[in-house]
């Protein structure tokens, strides 16, 4: 018997920009993520409700993934940072308040959506032009015969992390292990195509942050004292490997769907058994002296090999398959069901074992110059050891992405002004409004509305009540403290928000909230030797401003949310 | 769906809950601790508490803050062994001290730098006033003495004058202190000259009773019995010298029913056992046994971890396998043939052993001990020769060790049901011990438990460190003197860093949290009101800034004499070790501390909670934020 249930009719809601509770809702997030910008920002402990598991973080892909929203308005906006977040790592949060201060602010300025998302556009192809022009103020060629820019590079992603909880000198430390681990994986005079190798990070939990190490080739987590029981130090020449993809615990879960039928008598474990004991054999007579499987051997294979005199590794996991691969050049075998073929074999020059905090671990060395290298991270706790690995990780991304296009932008808000003063420098009206078919004072509200929301990003930096400036000569992002408050500027003011500018007699500052007239920036130094202190990723910050600009004008682009309510 | 919660920034709920959260650690600070009951109004159930891992093992936690703090705990608790209430009760002093200084208008930024210097001043004075393990209660030897008296004399003398002339001279001040720095035992405390003076040391081991008498505060049977264990591992390992202590291979076995006063230490590997398995026993006592271990359980269904059972096999049966044995039987029969065989009389196993099983081996004369912990297992199976497999069908000549030997420790007829208590030992020694814990009291049982291992960590810890400090609140109040002295002037630092401009603030609330710690220690005592104890502190500290006047100049090296009695001439570790008498473990505490401001720091850095799957229909909670 069928039941005929009635589709229920979609609801459709217009104008969601008018919508008080979206509008609430979307200033609800943009305060939570804007608390959590830069490095002083605020942490967000994520929990379920029944308790359990806390996290503390202020790492956007983290919290945007807790996030969900009942308005899929919300969730939209959510969405698209989370992509740009999975692609680029970084910047993340700066495309989130970006992206939400525009909606934000073209709102509240009255202009009309369709004119706002033109003049948005408008400006955002003039910053992409100017950030990729050569006259550029705010871009800095990223130097790789000099590892220097590379590590403020990394040290600006990972002070941007307070979640992590170090002090200077450890933020330094990981930096430039960061930049060590990275530049390992990178091969050297390879002809052709060139592949990247792997960063494999462990965590060790209770020790000193400045315990952290890299280390060329692989370490791997050693849980049975049982595989240890003979003092392995083997380095004589290349070690034959073998690589199993496939489980070996004896059982038949490669069988796949169906029912099979087995006659009482028959012992099908013992049959899988032998044949595993056959391939036990095959191995010792190959000679292989390291044994590993992704998933779990069979405990009397096992027993048979260490008789031998193999080393055996099981359960080593998915995520080590890869680098062990590219480390050994072994070939991973799928099947227990047909001889290894030669072919299948790899090698590793050594193994050692190594002894990190609690942790007993088995070092295999590379063959030739390999690409594998792994990062030790130690931290006291786990909840900041957890952070510390997720940021590490960024950080690599960020270095690789730097490979493409190796340039970086100035950190600590000075792209921020920088970018807004040259819109505003470049402003022409009257041309530009007819070319945009809008008013000239619609032209110039949405200016405003595009260089305040930039601006609002850079003071979005502070959180602890400081006032944000802007000095008149090179346009850069200047903070005072809440305590030199009382003092006047000249003497408040130390170092600019990348620190490549210092205070000087004659400069001439502005709060970040006031109007000032239109100015050159100018790129030149006071001090030529000056190097800058905090450095964005230049591919990832690009991308974030498109993405945040883009997703902006979507957002106010939607005129109906329709809903399928079945 | 997700719920937000947003703190007051002025006043930190987090930190409000942190401070709320520690006060459960105030009656389980210091020698005389009260015990808690939690009782569970719904099921009626209660359970006794004495630590505070214990106390917050059986709470019900549900706030984000709490299970911080949880995690946090187990986790010194899981490598420390002790030291956790004073990390929760640090924790919650702390955050009061980050309280008073949001509600001063300080900023975070500002108050987490200014916390992790204060730490950094605490962990220095430890690392300063720590005295080697070495130096304890060692006798030197008469030569060695002499020539401690040469060294020390004139340097003993500049320090009278120094104090007489009360302002420094300038040159005297500097031989002075040439002469202190050439005495080893001025230097003792710092850790580079330690493993200097240990060159010119005989290497001798630590006198153990000494320290241990120092490091049971209050727990003085727990502590016999780790002395018990130590000797006996001492002996057993001749090779290591008694500096060392393995708690790994001690393991407890508590038997409910006797006195307190049946506790005792034996070697070898004490378990319970029924009254079936009893009768073997007394087959089988006294005899050099052959024993096979089991990684797992012994039963015909285990198999190995990671193993997955086939769930679309039909079995096909004809007629004729209805009337046959079982799969158990064939099974049974297969095991038990190897095992005599093997001639194997005793079988160690990991995990579960089959109530059949069982039966069976007590049949043919093979006793099964089950539930042994996998490491103590290897452990027998090193010291017999044998080897563990997963599977009784793996068992070969090879994996079987010999020489073990099951002697019954204790008759325990008509106690309970186990009936009797006994142990497995082997003839080539493993090291092995057990520390039987009795008790009359269902309930103790665990405290015992608790209070034995707290001292075992703690006498583990002070011989790995080779160093431990002086107890009694002797360093908390050097951390005060300290914290409060370098929030009045500091030394100026080269580093072109801006000075904190909280710093004099920060230190002393710092240094307050300390004061309450020591105080409430001392009111558990029961000797001392909330008020007096305070007094008395601050009695004390005041004393110290008097004395330190003149000591100012030596304060780096003679900064450990700042707070003994004002009759302290003694200056020598040597003499200041024989003084005191209470003593606390160095890694410990300072991991505690580190920990405790941690947690401070990350709470305060916190400023809003995410809640994640709240349905907004039946909201609990008032204040959330719904996205």
């Amino acid at each position: 018997m069928s039941r005929l249930v009635p589709k229920a009719p979609s609801a459709c809601s217009d104008l969601p920009l008018d919508n008080a509770e979206i509008c609430h809702k979307l200033i609800l997030l943009k305060e939570l993520l804007t608390s959590s910008f830069g490095p002083t920002g605020k942490l967000k402990q994520i929990h379920n409700n029944i308790g359990g598991h806390v996290v503390l973080t202020s790492t956007s892909s983290v919290l945007l993934q807790a996030i969900s929203s009942s308005q899929h308005f919300v969730n939209l906006i959510k969405t698209s940072i989370l992509n740009h977040v999975s692609r680029f790592s970084d910047c993340g949060l700066f495309a989130a308040v970006l992206c939400l201060t525009l909606v934000e602010l073209a709102k509240q300025s009255g202009l009309a959506e369709n004119v706002s998302v033109r003049l948005n556009k408008y400006f955002l192809d003039l910053c992409v032009s100017y950030m990729q022009g050569e006259d550029c103020g705010c871009r800095v060629k990223l130097d790789f015969s000099n590892s220097h820019n590379l590590i403020t590079l990394a040290r600006s992603v990972i002070s941007s992390k307070p979640a992590c909880m170090l002090t200077v000198q450890e933020v330094l430390h990981i930096s430039k292990l960061a930049v060590q681990a990275f530049l390992l994986t990178l091969p050297c005079d390879k002809p052709g195509t060139i592949t990247l190798g792997r960063t494999v990070t462990i965590t060790v939990e209770g020790y000193s942050v400045l315990n952290s190490e890299v280390f060329t080739g692989l370490l791997v987590d050693v849980t049975c004292d049982l595989c240890l029981n003979r003092a392995i130090n083997l380095n004589s020449g290349a070690l034959p490997v073998v690589v199993f993809s496939t489980s070996l615990a004896g059982d038949f879960s490669e069988l796949g769907e169906g029912i099979i039928e087995v006659l009482a008598g028959v012992d099908s474990e013992s049959q899988i058994l032998e044949q595993l004991l056959e391939l036990g054999k095959q191995v010792v007579k190959d000679d292989v002296k390291l044994f590993v499987c992704q998933k779990v051997i069979h405990p009397v294979l096992q027993q048979y090999m260490r008789s031998q005199g193999i080393i055996v590794m099981e359960r080593l996991g998915v995520n080590l398959m890869e680098p062990i691969i590219q480390l050994t050049g072994a070939q991973p075998v799928a099947t227990l069901h047909s001889t290894i073929p030669a072919s299948a074999y790899g090698k590793v020059m050594g193994i050692s074992i190594k002894q990190i905090g609690s942790k007993t671990m088995l070092h295999l060395q590379p063959t030739r110059e390999s690409v594998i290298c792994t990062l030790v991270l130690c931290h006291r706790n786990e909840t900041v050891l957890r952070e510390l690995k997720l940021v590490c990780q960024k950080t690599e991304h960020v270095l690789r992405l730097a490979l493409k296009d190796p340039a970086a932008l100035l950190g600590g808000g000075c792209t921020e002004t920088l970018l807004a003063a040259y819109i505003r420098h470049k402003c022409n009206e009257a041309e530009a409004a007819a070319q945009l078919r809008c008013s000239q004072s619609e032209y110039l509200l949405g200016m405003e509305v595009f260089c305040h929301s930039l601006e609002y990003v850079a003071k979005a930096l502070d959180h602890d009540g400081g006032d944000s400036l802007i000095d008149l000569n090179h346009a850069h992002h200047w903070n005072q403290p809440v305590e030199t408050m009382k003092n006047s500027l000249e003497y408040s003011l130390g170092n600019c928000g990348c620190g490549l500018l210092r205070n000087s007699p004659g400069m001439k500052w502005t709060y970040l909230n006031t109007a000032y007239s239109p100015f050159s920036a100018s790129s030149s130094s006071a001090d030529p030797t000056a190097q800058p202190r905090v450095l964005d990723s230049f591919t990832a910050k690009l991308n974030a401003l498109q993405v945040a600009v883009e997703t902006a004008n979507l957002a106010l682009d939607i005129r109906f949310i329709i809903q399928d309510l079945n | 769906m997700l719920g937000c919660s947003v703190l007051n920034c002025r006043q930190h709920v987090g930190l409000q809950k942190l401070v709320a959260m520690a006060g459960i650690a105030h009656s389980s600070l210091g020698p005389t601790k009260k015990l808690k009951f939690i009782q569970d109004d719904s099921s009626g159930e209660s359970a006794l508490a004495c630590s505070c891992h214990r106390i917050l093992e059986n709470l019900e936690l549900t706030c984000a803050v709490s299970q911080l703090v949880y995690e946090t705990v187990q986790a010194q608790q899981r490598v420390f062994g002790t030291g956790s209430g004073c990390l929760l009760f640090l924790a919650g002093a702390w955050s009061r001290a980050a309280l008073e200084c949001l509600h001063r208008g300080m900023s975070v930024s500002n108050i987490i730098s200014a916390l992790s210097e204060g730490i950094e001043i605490c962990i220095d004075v430890c690392r300063k006033s720590s005295i080697s393990t070495d130096d304890v209660g060692v006798v030197p030897s008469k030569s060695l003495q002499a020539s401690v008296k040469a060294i020390m004399v004139p340097s003993r003398e500049a320090f009278h004058l120094k104090g007489s002339i009360s302002v420094g001279d300038k040159t005297l001040n500097i031989s002075g202190q040439r002469k202190i720095k050439l005495s080893r035992h001025f230097c003792g405390v710092e850790s580079e000259n330690l493993s200097l003076a240990q060159q010119f040391h005989q290497p001798k081991p630590p006198n153990i009773h000494h320290i241990a008498e120092g490091l049971r505060h209050g727990c003085i049977n727990a502590m016999n019995l780790v002395l018990e264990v130590h000797q006996m591992q001492s002996k057993s390992h001749e090779d290591i010298s008694s500096s060392s202590f393995d708690i790994s291979q001690v393991m407890t076995c508590v038997v409910p029913g006797l006195p307190e006063e049946h506790a005792s230490v034996s070697s070898g590997c004490i378990v319970l056992l029924s009254a079936e398995q009893t009768a073997v026993v007394h087959l089988l006592k006294e005899k050099p046994l052959k024993v096979a271990f089991i990684n797992g359980d012994l039963s015909h269904t285990f198999r190995h971890v990671g193993f997955i059972r086939p769930v679309r096999i039909h079995r096909v049966i004809d007629q004729s396998a209805m009337s046959g044995p079982t799969s158990e039987e064939v099974w049974m029969v297969k095991v038990m043939t190897l095992l005599l065989n093997l001639e194997v009389n005793l079988i160690v196993v990991s995990g579960h052993v089959s109530k059949n099983v069982i039966q069976c081996c007590c049949s043919h004369r093979i006793l099964t001990v089950e539930k042994v912990k996998a490491s103590f297992l290897n452990t027998i199976a090193n010291a017999t020769g044998g080897v563990a497999v997963t599977y009784a069908s793996q068992l070969n000549k090879h994996c079987v060790g010999t020489g073990a030997k099951v002697t019954i420790w204790r008759d325990l007829s008509g106690t309970e049901r186990k009936l009797s208590a006994v142990n497995i030992s082997t003839s080539g020694r493993s090291g092995l011990a057990t520390v039987v814990l009795t008790s009359c009291v269902h309930g103790k049982l665990q405290l015992l438990e608790d209070q034995f291992w707290a001292c075992a960590y703690r006498l583990h810890h002070a011989l790995k460190d080779k160093a431990i400090l002086p107890g009694a609140g002797v360093t908390e109040m050097l951390c005060i003197y300290q914290l409060q002295k370098q929030a009045v002037h500091h030394p100026r630092q080269k580093s072109e860093e801006t000075e904190n401009p909280y710093r004099g603030e920060v230190l002393p609330l710092m240094a307050e949290g300390l004061i309450d710690y020591i105080s409430t220690v001392m009111v558990n005592t029961g000797k001392f009101s909330k008020v007096t104890a305070r007094t008395l502190v601050n009695q004390q500290l005041q004393d110290c800034a008097v004395l330190s006047d003149f000591k100012a100049k030596f304060s780096q090296i003679l900064l450990d004499d700042v707070t003994e009695d004002s009759s302290s001439t003694s200056a020598t570790s040597y003499d200041r070790a024989q003084e005191m008498k209470i003593y606390d473990n160095l890694s410990v505490k300072l991991e505690a501390w580190r920990k405790a401001l941690d947690l401070v720091c990350l709470v305060l850095q916190t400023d809003a909670e995410i809640i994640t799957s709240v349905d907004q229909k039946n909201v609990g909670h008032q204040n959330l934020m719904f996205l």
